[in-house]
């Protein structure tokens, strides 16, 4: 279109345009191929979040079955990132950075999710920006913003959250570490350790507090927490809106441990086989997706 | 990940918290300049003005007087250019692209009027700007891909065409006012130009976009204005 002869004498802006229209097809090409590769980088995180909810332990080797199924999904995401990482040089890292923060975040919560599952640790912002440049292509590494890494660790809050849930459900008690990261291998940890907001105290009578004890999911949600807290976003910016908005989310994330934590203390020996926790909201059933 | 004994690494939020502290330092350095030069627009388009009640005769003082002004919002650009050089262009320019299009806006107005080009026969009207003599005015680069300086963008010149085009139909009726009877038909020619432009550009549902399309109801206005004056017999024969 466009190249209609004009009715009566040309526009003698015409040619200009002309350049003008080519940019902005670049542009909005561009633009739609990052769209694009952001959308798929997002469904295939989600898919690997699915398959690491099936993992029962925490500091530990994944198991086979979700490496070998998850294998695809970090293909799919390495390919999108290698298509786009000409389109995201240079200027173009925050021209469009708009554009991939969605897959960046959601890549971000699978990446933690992981890297805890594996290693009960928190992946640093530099570890994360290295993997995404390690699968980006030769035109250099995609940027990974500050942003996209906190806002993907709130949801990961989210996923700790369902993986401890269902833990409790199956297996009666909450994941906790067994690495030799925490210096003393034990299988069998016990429930809970801080106990300061909780009524456990009581009937779980410190059995040697001793900081070799490995931290449960519990006590590691809890930390997240209070760093998440403590983090300020720039006022009145995007960026601080959107913490707003997971904070809230983050903060029932970790009260619903709490809460089931406590259900199964306090009724945990009448509990019948394939019970699970009342977590007292709507979002029932939720929290056992990956069956 | 050396000393630490829980889940978290506390240097890394220590680290992300002065990344961002940093960049609203920044923020705020780049604020006043931000404002300033907001003032100065409004100086400019202030003196611009008068062009709507100023008969063609008069109008080289009114030009004078707007070229001095944006001299000085030239001025303040370079100081914003050269805070914000230092910086990812994109990651800010959201700051003062606005102030920019109303800067860009006020030198095509001023540039149409005649201050551009004057010879011994007084200004003369009628001129497009193209983005490469906005920037040369402005002294800073346009339409950048290469590298991550600051500079014009192509969407910031096209918003400020079509707000030349807002302010030049509504010239057109205060032209007539002032008896000017050449100057509508001018504007008509010009504007539809514009038009025919714009027409060819696949525009996306963006600002762009939608202001864009407001440009066919000024070509209206101004027709209305043209068909007016030629029901009277009111335009001057050519030549």
């Amino acid at each position: 279109m466009g190249e209609e002869s004009q009715p009566q004498s040309a526009s003698p802006f015409i040619s200009m345009f002309e350049g003008f229209r080519k940019e902005l097809d670049e542009h909005h090409d561009r633009r739609e191929r990052i769209i694009k590769a952001s959308r798929d980088i997002t469904a295939a995180s989600k898919k690997i979040i699915f398959s690491l909810q099936r993992v029962r332990k925490v500091g530990e080797k994944l198991p086979g079955f979700v490496l070998k199924t998850n294998t695809q999904y970090w293909e799919i995401i390495e390919n999108q990132y290698k298509a786009i990482s000409t389109d995201l040089q240079g200027l173009n890292a925050y021209r469009y950075g708009r554009n991939i923060t969605g897959g960046n975040q959601e890549f971000m919560e699978a990446l933690s999710f992981q890297h805890y599952l594996e290693t009960q640790q928190l992946i640093s912002f530099e570890e994360s920006e290295k993997r995404i440049a390690s699968m980006s292509g030769e035109a250099g590494p995609v940027m990974l913003s500050p942003e996209d890494y906190i806002l993907g660790i709130f949801d990961m809050v989210g996923e700790l959250m369902r993986f401890s849930i269902t833990s409790i459900a199956t297996n009666g008690k909450l994941p906790a570490g067994t690495s030799e990261s925490q210096d003393r291998p034990s299988k069998k940890a016990k429930t809970e350790e801080s106990g300061d907001q909780m009524e456990i105290d009581e009937q779980l009578p410190p059995q040697t507090p001793t900081q070799h004890r490995p931290r449960d999911v519990l006590s590691d949600l809890r930390e997240l927490r209070l760093q998440l807290e403590m983090f300020e976003p720039p006022q009145g910016s995007n960026f601080s809106r959107d913490v707003d908005k997971k904070m809230d989310v983050m903060k029932q994330c970790v009260e619903k441990v709490e809460t089931a934590l406590y259900g199964l203390i306090v009724r945990g020996s009448e509990r019948p086989k394939g019970w699970v926790p009342d977590m007292g909201d709507s979002r029932k059933g939720a929290e056992i997706e990956s069956y | 990940m050396a000393s630490h004994n829980g889940m978290v690494n506390p240097a890394i939020f220590e680290d992300l918290q002065t990344r961002v502290d940093e960049d609203t330092a920044v923020r705020d350095q780049l604020r006043d300049i931000i404002q300033n030069l907001e003032k100065q627009n409004r100086n400019v388009m202030f003196v611009l003005a008068r062009a709507h009640s100023t008969p063609v005769s008069d109008l080289p003082n009114v030009l004078k007087s707007a070229e001095e002004s944006i001299q000085k919002e030239v001025e303040t650009i370079g100081k914003l250019s050269e805070a914000a050089s230092k910086l990812p262009y994109y990651k800010f320019n959201n700051m003062w692209s606005r102030q920019i299009q109303d800067a860009a806006v006020a030198i095509l107005f001023w540039a149409w009027l005649g201050g551009y080009q004057q010879d011994a026969s007084g200004p003369k009207a009628g001129r497009l700007l193209t983005i490469e003599e906005v920037g040369a005015i402005m002294k800073i680069p346009v339409n950048l891909k290469d590298r991550d300086d600051f500079h014009l963008t192509l969407e910031e010149y096209l918003q400020a065409l079509i707000s030349l085009v807002e302010e030049l139909a509504r010239l057109a009726r205060n032209a007539v006012t002032l008896g000017d009877y050449e100057r509508p038909v001018l504007i008509n020619q010009f504007i539809k130009d514009l038009h025919a432009g714009f027409q060819i550009l696949n525009l996306k549902n963006d600002s762009l976009r939608r202001r864009s399309d407001g440009i066919k109801y000024r070509v209206k206005d101004v027709e209305d204005v043209v068909y007016d004056l030629s029901l009277r017999n009111l335009i001057p024969k050519k030549g």
